[in-house]
């Protein structure tokens, strides 16, 4: 019972991408340095010939998994709609592709997939049958810019996604009464601040004078007025509205305690974080200055959530146009992601 | 992402077809956390000291197959590419580059989404020009490389 850490590996792309660790390395650190058993995957990074798994490769997995005693919690899941190139796919098509991912995600073990904010429920709902079937459970990521609960004042903030999702989730949970659909939210919805890894890199990659007439311009006024303003003051800016609202974020998009509400639902969390910085004053303790995580965790145990906040770290991207040696190490990062989550839990589970 | 590590160090070659050097070619990573399908690769932004490519004359080798135009690519529908695995990008020109140092500036295209967005009807009929940054996933800037040539 109570909160497991875990890792997803998306945590770890760009050690893959330098080829210094393979899946085997990261479920070595997990269980050797991270001392828990909690594995998540992107199945497009990690499994060979996607979609079509070999037996050789499900076998060598769940051989390694067996090893070491290993707990494949979520395999994150995809929709690219424009794979044929010749149509769009439609709902019955993506639901396809989504009944494969969970036969896959069965194979390798796993006892849930995540599918993307953007996929509709309807594809959601045509899935549940293989879902059921196959004892895999649905989650479907509550991603910023989204809310918990819609109400925000900011809730417009992107122009696709839907402030309503966590209640058409719930809606068909309910309607259908499954038990293989849920949600799955990321802590960056508690992100509060930007975080100074990504203004440093967009001030590289704009202007530093662009990024500063954001932040100064950002202060009072919302993400479509600033661009409003760019798009006048820098014709070819190039910038769209999802960097822009990252770059002045004022406040969450989901308050904390909106998280209570949800606790059943949860089929997992993603553990998002950007850059782990010491403590001021505390040896060793680390935390997130953007993100707010001791509440939603205090939130969590009072509140009987029994299941993994799995490590999910983004931080890496903003410092890859600068020299290999300049770059994050994310073996580190997630290693004091895992002491704080372990001090925070212990803090609150009595 | 992996901005400045899309193109392998020490993989500009020329191209020799038939006895005779056909354009040059180098070997490049995806730009993103994730493989892809196949038929969601839409090509290069590509630019040789100052000339540009355009897709029409570029080709891509991957999965131990001979180099395949983005016509070819475009109908490999259900073959992947994997994230871990680099792909040669082929481009064609009479006689190939001279030895030395060459600058390439490069824009992937790769038109992944995370589900249905509203420019899809127009990128189904109109697949983005590489170069823009629309259909650039996770890396919409312009990288640039300075290349030996030996």
């Amino acid at each position: 019972m109570g909160i497991k850490r875990g890792v997803s590996f998306y945590s770890y792309q760009q050690t893959q991408f330098f080829k210094q660790m393979n899946w085997k390395d990261m479920i070595r650190e997990v269980h050797d340095n991270l001392k828990t058993d909690g594995v998540e995957i992107v199945d497009e990074a990690i499994i060979k010939k996607y979609p079509f798994a070999t037996d050789e490769f499900v076998f060598d997995w769940n051989n390694e998994i067996a090893r070491f005693n290993m707990n494949p919690v979520t395999m994150d899941v995809y929709l690219d709609v424009h794979q044929f190139r010749d149509h769009i796919m439609n709902h019955r098509e993506a639901a396809e592709r989504l009944k494969n991912d969970i036969k896959l995600a069965s194979k390798l073990g796993f006892k849930n997939v995540r599918c993307l904010c953007l996929v509709p429920t309807e594809v959601i709902e045509m899935a549940l049958s293989t879902a059921e079937k196959y004892d895999i459970k649905i989650g479907k990521e509550i991603h910023a810019p989204l809310p918990i609960k819609p109400g925000l004042s900011h809730e417009k903030i992107d122009p696709v996604l839907d402030p309503r999702m966590v209640d058409q989730m719930i809606e068909l949970i309910e309607r259908t009464g499954t038990k293989h659909a849920g949600l799955v939210p990321d802590f960056g919805i508690f992100q509060h601040s930007p975080t100074k890894l990504a203004i440093d890199y967009y001030k590289r990659q704009y202007s530093s004078e662009m990024i500063e007439f954001i932040l100064d311009k950002g202060k009072e006024n919302t993400v479509e007025e600033v661009l409003k303003m760019m798009d006048k003051k820098y014709p070819n800016h190039g910038m769209n509205f999802m960097t822009l609202g990252a770059i002045i974020m004022k406040e969450s998009s989901a308050r904390p305690e909106d998280i209570k509400d949800i606790i059943p639902y949860i089929v997992s969390i993603h553990g998002k974080f950007y850059h782990m910085t010491e403590v001021a004053g505390q040896l060793g303790q680390y935390e997130d200055q953007a993100i707010e995580y001791e509440k939603p965790i205090q939130y969590l145990v009072e509140n009987g959530f029994d299941g993994y906040i799995n490590s999910e770290f983004e931080g890496q991207r903003y410092c890859q146009d600068l020299d290999k040696v300049q770059m994050i190490d994310e073996v580190e990062q997630v290693r004091r992601h895992h002491e704080m989550l372990t001090r925070l839990i212990r803090k609150y589970e009595k | 992402m992996f901005d400045r590590f899309l193109i392998r160090e020490n993989s500009l070659e020329n191209t020799k077809e038939d006895g005779q050097c056909t354009g040059f070619k180098f070997s490049v990573r995806i730009a993103d956390y994730r493989g892809c399908f196949l038929s969601l690769h839409n090509g290069y932004y590509v630019k040789c000291d100052d000339v540009e490519y355009p897709v029409s004359i570029q080709r891509f080798e991957i999965n131990g197959k001979e180099p395949r135009n983005f016509e070819e690519i475009k109908k490999a529908v259900w073959e992947h590419w994997d994230y871990d695995d680099e792909g040669v990008l082929w481009i064609e020109k009479d006689g190939g580059l001279e030895p030395g140092m060459h600058k390439i500036e490069l824009q992937q295209s790769i038109l992944a989404q995370y589900g249905y967005m509203p420019w899809d009807q127009e990128w189904l009929e109109n697949p983005p020009v590489p170069g823009k940054g629309l259909g650039a996933g996770k890396n919409t800037t312009v990288s640039q490389f300075n290349l030996e040539l030996k």
